[in-house]
This record gives C-alpha cells, sequence and structure tokens, in this order.
C-alpha cells in the first residue's frame, strides 16, 4: 500500500531525473515512457503542468525573484524588470545569451519579511535593490568566469 | 428517492445524475463539455442548475439524493449562462467557416438563445481563403456584422452590407482589425460602408474606437 | 546530531528496560519522563532527571540558541552560528549552541537566546557575526543582560535586567496566545528528545487508550476547525471518514502552503515537526487509516526535510509503524514533495497529485472523506489543524476551548507581512480584532505611513478597509465584510501601495494558477485581469466596473473548485471598499497612490538635483537632457516610464508625480 504510493508516482519520477541532470531531457522522457508504460503525452502532461520541472536546460546559476504577495508590493516586480535589462535577456527567452543566468519567476520563499527576496543560486538576498542585486550579480558572475578560467588553464581538455 | 425537479416531484434512483433526470423528463439542460462515459469532467459549467439552498451546480455530475430540489431556468442560472458563453466567446478563434460544423453548433446555438452576440456573418459564410471578398480587396462587413442570416448576400455573390448591425465585442473587432490590416483594406473605408446600417451613433463610435485606435501593446 | 552518540532520552536506560520496536509498550513515552515504570532503579530514574536537565539547559547548564529556520537563514543564522561557537571558543566557556525553530518574530531576524536554569533567558534581536561577539562577552564576562530585546525573568542575578523588558509585558507578546506555537523558536526541532521532554508524544500516548470514537468526541468537544481556510468542523470530517465501510483509508497532511504571504505552516513544520506529525498519527487512529502522507510544497524543502528527520525518528523509537505503542495500531507515514501549483493545496487537486497525475480538482461530492486517494476515504487535514489534534490531545479540550469565540474556539496563527514595523508570525485567540494585531502587536505602520487596507487570506481573501478593523477575525465575520480568514496570511496595505494594482497583482496569480480545466476560471481570470490592466494603463471606461463585476458573481457561482470561485473576491472587495481608487484611475486617469506606471509622470526635483547627468546617461530612450541652466529635465513626451532613472539617480531627485 505504501508501494503504491511510492513507485507508480510519475512526479517523484521526474523530480529524480531532473534533480539528476538539471532539467528534463526529451531522451529521458522517451525512456520513462517506456520504463513504465505509460504514454509520452501523460508525461509530457505532468511535465508541463507543474512549475518545478524545466524542459530546457537551465544556465549556471538561476535567479528566481519572488513574485509573492509582500515582495510584489516591496518592489521586486521593478527589481524583475531590470534583472531583464541587466542580464539582457530576451523576450522569449530565461537564459542569458551568454548562458550563465537563467532568470524565473519564484512564489515565496517563506521570507518575507525581509520583502523583497531574490534568490541567487543558493544564496537568498534579502531587503533587495536594483543596485545591490547589480554588486551581488557581478561578483557571481566574476567567481563563474575565474573559476572557469582556472579550469581552463590547468585541466587542458574539457 | 424522491427529487423535485421545477416543481415537479419525481422518483430518482440512487447514483444518477441530475441531468439524466432531468432528461428522462424531457427537461433540457444545455451541455457542452459532457460525453457520457467519455468526458464528465464537469469544465464547462453551462449545465448549472440552482439547488434548494440556492448553489449553483452543474447538473451533469452531481447525484441526486432524496428531497432534493433543482430549479433547472432561473434568472440566477441564465444569467450565469450567459457569462459564461460570453467568456467562452472572448476564447474562441472565431473561424468557423473552416470547422466542419460550418457555424451550426452547440455554441453557436446557445449563444442566440441566450443574447450573447458576438459571431460575425463570416461564421457563417461559405467562402473561405482566397475567395473571402476581403483577400479579393473588397469590402466586406462580415468579420464586423452580427451573424444569423446564414451569409445571405454572400451567397448571392455580394460583400456584407452590415444589416444586422455590429458586432460590438472588442476581441472579435481587434479580430476583424487584423483581417482588414492584412488585406490592405482601408479601415476608413470599412467605417464609412459601417454608416449605412450602424443604427446609433454609440455603437458607431464605439467600433471606430476599436477599430482606428491604437491599442497599447501588452507587457 | 553528535548526541546520537551520547546515551539520550529515547534510548533503553539499562539492560532490564524491556521497551524496544519488537516489544512496545504503552506508556514508553511518559516513561522517559517520569519512569522507569518497568523496572525499579533510583539510579535509571537520576539518570533519566539528569538527560532531561542537560537536554532543556546543556550539560554545562547554558545553552544558547539560534533561530535557524529558512528564515534565520535566510537572515544569515548560519554565520550567526559559526560566529557564537568562536565567541565561545575564544572566551574559554563552555555552553550548548542548538539551532531551534522560530519564535515568529521576523522583524528581528536572526535572533538568539542564552538559556539557564536560573537565568533571565535574555533574547537578542537583529544579530549578526560582527555583534554576537559583544553580546556574549556582556553576558559571560560582565553579567549583563544589555542590549537584549528583551528576558524571560527577571531573576536580580544579572546586571541590567531592569533595563530590558520582560518578554511577556512587551506587546508584540502579551497579547499572543502561544498554544500550538509553544515550542517553536525554543526546542530543536531536529530532535525527538526535545519535544518529548516538552510534553511531546503524551497526545499520541493518551489518545491510544482511548477508543477512536472517544479521540473524534474530544476533538468535537474542543470545538477545533479546519485551519487551512474553510473552517470545516474536524471532527465531523473525521466523523464520516471513520463511517465509511473501507478497509483502506488515508490521512493527508495538506503542507502546500501556497498562499504568497503566508507562512505560518511553514514555521510551525520547520519549529516543530513532531507536533504535525503526532496529529497525522492522532488522526489517523480516530477514522483508522493506515497510511498517511505528508504533502509539502516544493518552494519549501527544509520543511519536507525536517518533516522526513521526523518520520525517521518516530520510526525509530516506535512511534510509528506497526503496533504503536502496544496498542495494536499500525500507521507508518511518508512525506511527498509536490513539484509546484498552488492549486494542490485544493484537496482533491492535493490527491491527483498524490497519485502521479495532474493537479486539477474535481466536483465534490463526493468528498475526499467519502472517495479520496485512489478512491478510498481520506481525510486531508492542514498542518496547523494537525498540530492543534495532538496538543489538544495532551492538555485536553477545556485548556483549547478556552479561548476563542463562541463558534470558533482555539487559537490561531497569523501571518503579518507589508507595510507594518514588526512583520512576523503570531497566534492569537480567534476573535481577536484586526486592530490588536495589525497595530498592537505588529506594531503599526512605518513612520510617516498609513495603513490602507489589509488583504486577509491572499488571493482568495478580500482586503478590509482602515475602519472595519475593529472586526474580530473569525469565519463568518470576515466572510461577512468579502474577506477569508484563509490560510492566515496577512498583508498590510498602506498608502503606497494602489488597491487596483493589489487586486490586479493577485488576478495575475490566480489566472497563473489556474489550473485551466473549467471556463469561469480560466477565461475568466484571464478576462478579469485584462480589464484591471486596462485599467491601470487608463485606458478603460465606467463598463469595465461592471463587467468586473459581472464575470466575478459568475466566477464565485460557477467554478469547479475554490481557486476559481474566490479568485475574485480581492476585486470584488476593494471594489466594495476602495471604489474611489478606481474611479480616479478610469475618470481622472490618475493613480493616487502613485504605483501605476502608466498614470504616472517622472519629474526631476531641482533642490535635490546635483546635475551629476546620470539619470541622462541611463535614460534607455534619451528622454533627458540638459537644459541651459545646467540643470536636467525629462521630455515627457519621449519619456516611457520605465523608472531607470529613479533608480540611478544618487540623490532621489527624481520624483513621481
Ligand atoms: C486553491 C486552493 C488552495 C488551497 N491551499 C491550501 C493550503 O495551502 N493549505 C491548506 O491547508 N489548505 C489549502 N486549501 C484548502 C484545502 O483544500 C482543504 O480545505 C484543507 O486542507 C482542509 O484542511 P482543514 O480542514 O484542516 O482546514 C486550499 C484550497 C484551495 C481551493
Ligand atoms: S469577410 Fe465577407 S466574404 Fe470574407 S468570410 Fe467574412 S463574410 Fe465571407
Ligand atoms: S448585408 Fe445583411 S443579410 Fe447580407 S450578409 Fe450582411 S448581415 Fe447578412
Ligand atoms: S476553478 Fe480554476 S483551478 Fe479550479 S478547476 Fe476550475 S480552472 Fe481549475
Ligand atoms: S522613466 Fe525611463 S524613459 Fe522616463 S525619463 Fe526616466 S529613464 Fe527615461
Ligand atoms: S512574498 Fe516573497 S518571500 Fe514571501
Ligand atoms: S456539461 Fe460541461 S459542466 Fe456540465
Ligand atoms: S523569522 Fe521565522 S518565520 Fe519569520
Amino acid at each position: 500500500m505504501s508501494g503504491k504510493i511510492c513507485s507508480g508516482n510519475l512526479i517523484e519520477s521526474l523530480q529524480r531525473i531532473q534533480e539528476k541532470q538539471g532539467f528534463l531531457p526529451r531522451d529521458s522522457l522517451i525512456k520513462l515512457s517506456r520504463d513504465t508504460r505509460s504514454p509520452l503525452s501523460r508525461i509530457f502532461g505532468v511535465a508541463t503542468f507543474y512549475h518545478q520541472f524545466r524542459l530546457e536546460p537551465p544556465g549556471k546559476v538561476t535567479i528566481a525573484v519572488c513574485m509573492g504577495t509582500a515582495c510584489h508590493l516591496r518592489g521586486n516586480a521593478e527589481n524583475y524588470e531590470f534583472l531583464r535589462r541587466f542580464l539582457g535577456i530576451r523576450p522569449d527567452r530565461s537564459t542569458s545569451d551568454d548562458g550563465l543566468f537563467s532568470l524565473e519567476k519564484a512564489r515565496c520563499f517563506g521570507c518575507c519579511s525581509l520583502a523583497p527576496v531574490v534568490k541567487i543560486g543558493d544564496m537568498l538576498v534579502g531587503k533587495a535593490t536594483p543596485r545591490e542585486l547589480q554588486k551581488a550579480i557581478s561578483r557571481v558572475r566574476e567567481s563563474i568566469l575565474r573559476e572557469e578560467a582556472a579550469r581552463g588553464a590547468g585541466g587542458g581538455k574539457t | 428517492m424522491k427529487v423535485r425537479i421545477n416543481g415537479l416531484e419525481v422518483e430518482a434512483r440512487e447514483g444518477e445524475r441530475i441531468l439524466d433526470v432531468a432528461n428522462r423528463l424531457g427537461i433540457r439542460i444545455p451541455t457542452l463539455c459532457y460525453l457520457k462515459n467519455v468526458y464528465e469532467g464537469a469544465s464547462c459549467r453551462i449545465c448549472v442548475v440552482e439547488l434548494g439552498n440556492g448553489k449553483l451546480i452543474p447538473a451533469c455530475a452531481y447525484e441526486v439524493s432524496d428531497g432534493l430540489t433543482i430549479s433547472t431556468d432561473t434568472p440566477r442560472i441564465r444569467e450565469s449562462r450567459r457569462v459564461t458563453l460570453e467568456l467562452l466567446l472572448s476564447a474562441h478563434r472565431i473561424t468557423c467557416q473552416n470547422c466542419p460544423k460550418k457555424g451550426e453548433c452547440t455554441l453557436v446555438e446557445l449563444c442566440s438563445e441566450y443574447g450573447v452576440e458576438g459571431i460575425p456573418v463570416c461564421a457563417e459564410c461559405p467562402l473561405h481563403g482566397e475567395d473571402c471578398f476581403i483577400a479579393r480587396s473588397e469590402i466586406c462587413l462580415g468579420p464586423i456584422t452580427a451573424s444569423g442570416c446564414k451569409a445571405e448576400c454572400i451567397r448571392d455573390g455580394r460583400t456584407c452590407e452590415g444589416c444586422r448591425g455590429p458586432v460590438t465585442r472588442r476581441d472579435v473587432i481587434e479580430w476583424a482589425r487584423g483581417i482588414y490590416i492584412e488585406h490592405g483594406i482601408s479601415l476608413e473605408a470599412v467605417l464609412e460602408k459601417l454608416k449605412t446600417y450602424c443604427a446609433s451613433s454609440r455603437e458607431f463610435d464605439l467600433i471606430r474606437e476599436y477599430l482606428v485606435v491604437k491599442e497599447v501593446v501588452e507587457g | 546530531m553528535m548526541r546520537q552518540e551520547y546515551w539520550t532520552l529515547m534510548d533503553p536506560c539499562c539492560d532490564y528496560c524491556l521497551h524496544s520496536r519488537d516489544n512496545p509498550c504503552a506508556k514508553y513515552v511518559v516513561c522517559r519522563m517520569r519512569g522507569p515504570f518497568c523496572h525499579r532503579s533510583v539510579e535509571c530514574r537520576e539518570k533519566r532527571q539528569r538527560r532531561i536537565r542537560e537536554v532543556l539547559y546543556g550539560s554545562q547548564g547554558v545553552r544558547i540558541n539560534i533561530g535557524a529556520s529558512s528564515c534565520g537563514l535566510a537572515a544569515g543564522a548560519e554565520r550567526v552560528l559559526e560566529a557564537v561557537k568562536d565567541g565561545l571558543r575564544s572566551m574559554g566557556v563552555e555552553a550548548e549552541v542548538s539551532a531551534v525553530g522560530c519564535l515568529g518574530l521576523c522583524f528581528m531576524e536572526p535572533f538568539i537566546e542564552i538559556q539557564s536554569e536560573d537565568g533571565p533567558s535574555p533574547i537578542y534581536g537583529y544579530v549578526s557575526p560582527e555583534n554576537v561577539g559583544d553580546i556574549l562577552a556582556r553576558y559571560f564576562e560582565e553579567g549583563s543582560v544589555d542590549g537584549a530585546f528583551a528576558i524571560r525573568k527577571r531573576t536580580g542575578r544579572f546586571k541590567d535586567e531592569d533595563k530590558v523588558p520582560l518578554l511577556d509585558e512587551l506587546d508584540v507578546w502579551r497579547k499572543q496566545v502561544k498554544w500550538v506555537s509553544r515550542n517553536c523558536g525554543v526546542i530543536n526541532p531536529e530532535s525527538i528528545e526535545e519535544y518529548i521532554v516538552t510534553g511531546g508524544y503524551e497526545g499520541l500516548s493518551r489518545a491510544l487508550t482511548m477508543r477512536p470514537e472517544e479521540v473524534i468526541e474530544e476533538i468535537r468537544l474542543a470545538g477545533l476547525r479546519g485551519r487551512g481556510g474553510a473552517g470545516f468542523p474536524t471532527w465531523l470530517k473525521w466523523k464520516i471518514c471513520r463511517e465509511q465501510p473501507s478497509e483502506e483509508k488515508y490521512v493527508i497532511c495538506n503542507a502546500d502552503e501556497g498562499d504568497p504571504g503566508a507562512f505560518m505552516n511553514r514555521l510551525l513544520a520547520e519549529s516543530d515537526p513532531h507536533r504535525v506529525l503526532e496529529g497525522i498519527i492522532i488522526a489517523g487512529y480516530a477514522i483508522g487509516a493506515s497510511q498517511g502522507v505528508i504533502f509539502v510544497r516544493a518552494e519549501k524543502p527544509l520543511m519536507a526535510a525536517r518533516l522526513e528527520k521526523a518520520v525517521e525518528d518516530a520510526r525509530r523509537w516506535g512511534l510509528l509503524g506497526e503496533n504503536i505503542l502496544g496498542s495494536g495500531f499500525s500507521f507508518d507515514v511518508r512525506v511527498m514533495r509536490s513539484a509546484g501549483a498552488f492549486v494542490c493545496g485544493e484537496e482533491t487537486a492535493m490527491i491527483a497529485a498524490i497519485e502521479g497525475r495532474r493537479a486539477m480538482p474535481r466536483q465534490r461530492p463526493p468528498y475526499p472523506a467519502s472517495k479520496g486517494l485512489w478512491d478510498k476515504p481520506t481525510v486531508v487535514n492542514n498542518v496547523e489543524t494537525l498540530a492543534h489534534v495532538a496538543t489538544i490531545m495532551a492538555h485536553g479540550w477545556r485548556e483549547f476551548a478556552k479561548y476563542g469565540t463562541e463558534r470558533s474556539k482555539g487559537t490561531k496563527m497569523f501571518c503579518v507581512t507589508g507595510g507594518v514595523k514588526r512583520t512576523g508570525a503570531f497566534e492569537v485567540p480567534i476573535g481577536t480584532t484586526i486592530r490588536t494585531l495589525v497595530y498592537d502587536i505588529a506594531g503599526g505602520p512605518h513612520e510617516g505611513r498609513r495603513i490602507k487596507a489589509v488583504q486577509i487570506g491572499g488571493p482568495s481573501g478580500g482586503c478590509l478597509p482602515e475602519r472595519l478593523f475593529d472586526l474580530p477575525i473569525d469565519y463568518e465575520s470576515l466572510q461577512e465584510a468579502g474577506a477569508i480568514m484563509g490560510s492566515g496570511g496577512l498583508v498590510v496595505i498602506d498608502d503606497t501601495n494602489c488597491m487596483v494594482d493589489v487586486a490586479r497583482y493577485f488576478t495575475s496569480f490566480t489566472l497563473a494558477e489556474s489550473c485551466g480545466k473549467c471556463i469561469p476560471c480560466r477565461v475568466g481570470t484571464k478576462a478579469l485581469y485584462d480589464r484591471l490592466s486596462a485599467i491601470v494603463e487608463g485606458m478603460s471606461s465606467q463598463e469595465d466596473l461592471q463587467l468586473l463585476e459581472e464575470i466575478g458573481i459568475m466566477m464565485k457561482e460557477a467554478a469547479l473548485c475554490a481557486l476559481g470561485g474566490t479568485a475574485p473576491n480581492p476585486i470584488l472587495s476593494s471594489l466594495r471598499y476602495f471604489r474611489d481608487e478606481y474611479e480616479a484611475h478610469i475618470l481622472e486617469k490618475r493613480c493616487p497612490a502613485k504605483v501605476c506606471r502608466k498614470l504616472v509622470s517622472y519629474a526631476i526635483n531641482r533642490e535635490l538635483c546635483v546635475k551629476c547627468g546620470l539619470c541622462a546617461k541611463s535614460c534607455p530612450v534619451g528622454a533627458i537632457a540638459k537644459t541651459a541652466d545646467g540643470y536636467f529635465m525629462i521630455d515627457e513626451s519621449r519619456c516611457i516610464r520605465c523608472g531607470t532613472c529613479v533608480i540611478t539617480c544618487p540623490r532621489g531627485a527624481v520624483e513621481k508625480r
């Protein structure tokens, strides 16, 4: 009975795939469909229904802007617009052209008292203003580039 | 088990839906999404009926219970259905010419039954694609004229003159505007033609506003 | 974590102790605290009492609590924790450092509390790695509690005790009743021992000695109503489910707190997860279920992790699993993480999600209590409801029913956010007035601001204007006034917020979260949103108000589930109380709060401008130009009202008009 809840659960299978790969690649979904003998349409139906699932690979760092009530009232809509412009993300995309950042809207992180809240990677920025976001993102960008450069220089082939 | 439907007391069986009981009595409740044993998800909400306690519930999904009182046609129900149809239509691409039902569907019927205007003559028009008058650069008022005439003039080989009066739904006019612009028809000329039959200047102003004033593009 | 290596209260005290998972005994929980009962030994008794003190005050008699739930962590609790450890090390003080949950005093996160058996227990707010050293030095070296936010008792043993207010005398605390949140911010949520020491699982022990019908009766007497929104009597739901003839039944704990701006369920489950779990087990016993599911919101991973840990620990000590406490009742629980969709909070949608489908609600009846998960009878209850159950079973219904109003008993947690001085999660008796909550407890508006309204119940609720703040908060009076209690989110709207914009915001939320199954909601939310957008953009006419009402009323009556049925509430209530703001937008093309971008204009205040020209550089359309006298000016006809110049100006000289 508990097995019934565990094993058959499509949502949890998808969560596992996404956890491993960062998104839901088409091939994995086709494989899942074969393994579980459920139609691909059903799997896509579920994958597109929930916000958590991504069908495109994400940027290196995900920036999530809280669109909850408290954050909205304290100005996160403007922060979002600012980030779009600052990161140069095109209207029909969610990832910046350099593939470093993806921008998404999130629902309340439950830290409303720090509103407005923006999450850069795993780091929560409370009481966010465009100026601070700008600083934080530049810092993150530098550290990624530095890391990449280090890997490029030290590793040879990648 | 007994239920009372529009004041009529009738026998009903356990597990029967309100819709089944009504159909058995010949009481018509409109449905759109319901298809027995195929789709019973109660999505369209057109079949709403009123219970004794004042709640509106979908007849196609609600199981009867002993002593239930049901009305199937009250002003509240009609109003609810009307707004539902309005909404449904506002999200409906009016491409009846390309639809196998050729504008003779339950939706169009219900719309005229509930006084929801918003379906333009084009829906009933036999011409499409290249044959459409507009595609031939003639000024046809079909896209902004209320349907119901089965597009008689067009069948007779003339463009629509708009004798049935204009459709005043903003979304329809916006759609029409797109068609006119796409085919390079002058909106001023359309308005000029509209004057022939457009009864009230209010309606005319409204259409002019929707047709000519540029909408601010969202977001 | 480390503690597992030592002997804990949960372990057998000596070889004579008989309790184990294979040999459960009914008194296991009470035995920890007052035992041992199975063998007579003064030594074992003392060993347990010693351990209890150790749990409460640390092995050195001093314990430092740091609030480390999601909110505290976001505010930097982790670094504070390290700093505390460093500080203690450098002073050579030995004290237990413990990560606890959250006191609900969000405005002063991160906080620490220094507890000892006979100390004043000072609580410090706004702690940072930089100032924590000072705090510790003052306390341990100077013996002073100066700088604390409050102390719990006056002992006369510390300096400056009279300078610091007593916690119980502060408005923010005095008017609260810490009933279900009593352990939040006090115990370490990851330790089952600490829960037991504070009386945990005694409610379960008691319930298991009663017949299920008696448990339901106890909840009926308490008068507990669901805290998830609708306020349905919990006992009745249980009774209906109990009476279903099925062999298989389920309990679902609704931890999919989705209302943006509400976080009391998260706070409770992160700070005191065992209380929630205990409630689930009791519910399972009462209805005769053998399996429970906790459905947790995707965005709240720490909540899921803590509940998982609680389940694991409870299982390990035989409080979950086969033959719980020798009662013959077997029950297990698993935690499932949502994949994120607000509509999952609706019970039939949640069931669909647990079954692995798209979370689309279905027409009720049949209600889940008769046809739920896998078509079996299922009880769906909110996190807070279940935590109340555990507390009621431990303390008796009379204690609970002391609080509240005639028709709604007990206490309820509310999250107050938005334009108030003290944001946080507060527990008050039902029937407390909005004014008490907003002004006394949450401290009223920010300096120079005026509170205009509150929005209760999130996107499903409505707004209430200031003049109705003396309304008691209970299910019925809120409903009459056009709002709902909902899960307990309370957003304070001040004069910098525009009511139309707020209504539009909530509608954008429901529009995005509508599952799309039924027409009233799928198309209705879009239609409402379009009309509201037209209003905030100054492209509307009076007819739009009529249209909003027409569609709103139809949705309320005809939508399939409560998401669509309540979606028009923010609009209908603000139309009822703030029609003038709508009319200002429509007739005068003016936004009174200067929020709606298309209806405001920007101008440079010459008194503040320092002629730096940064604004002109930043403007994407080049609408700002230098004038002959060196100042800058905005050309209104070119300005696209993007607001960039406002952000850029270092002096705040660009103003909205
Ligand atoms: C759109 C929608 C969202 C909901 N969200 C929640 C939620 O986040 N938490 C919750 O406990 N109940 C939520 N509910 C209410 C549940 O459907 C259900 O009534 C509740 O869990 C019952 O528990 P209770 O009797 O303990 O209140 C929601 C309902 C709807 C329609
Ligand atoms: S524009 Fe005129 S001719 Fe063309 S489809 Fe419409 S009614 Fe027919
Ligand atoms: S002119 Fe009148 S009758 Fe002819 S197609 Fe148009 S509406 Fe119909
Ligand atoms: S009211 Fe909205 S969320 Fe509920 S079933 Fe209808 S479309 Fe889905
Ligand atoms: S609001 Fe934007 S467009 Fe207008 S002046 Fe400022 S920067 Fe330029
Ligand atoms: S509203 Fe942004 S964290 Fe809650
Ligand atoms: S026919 Fe669609 S809801 Fe009943
Ligand atoms: S500080 Fe913990 S919930 Fe806000």
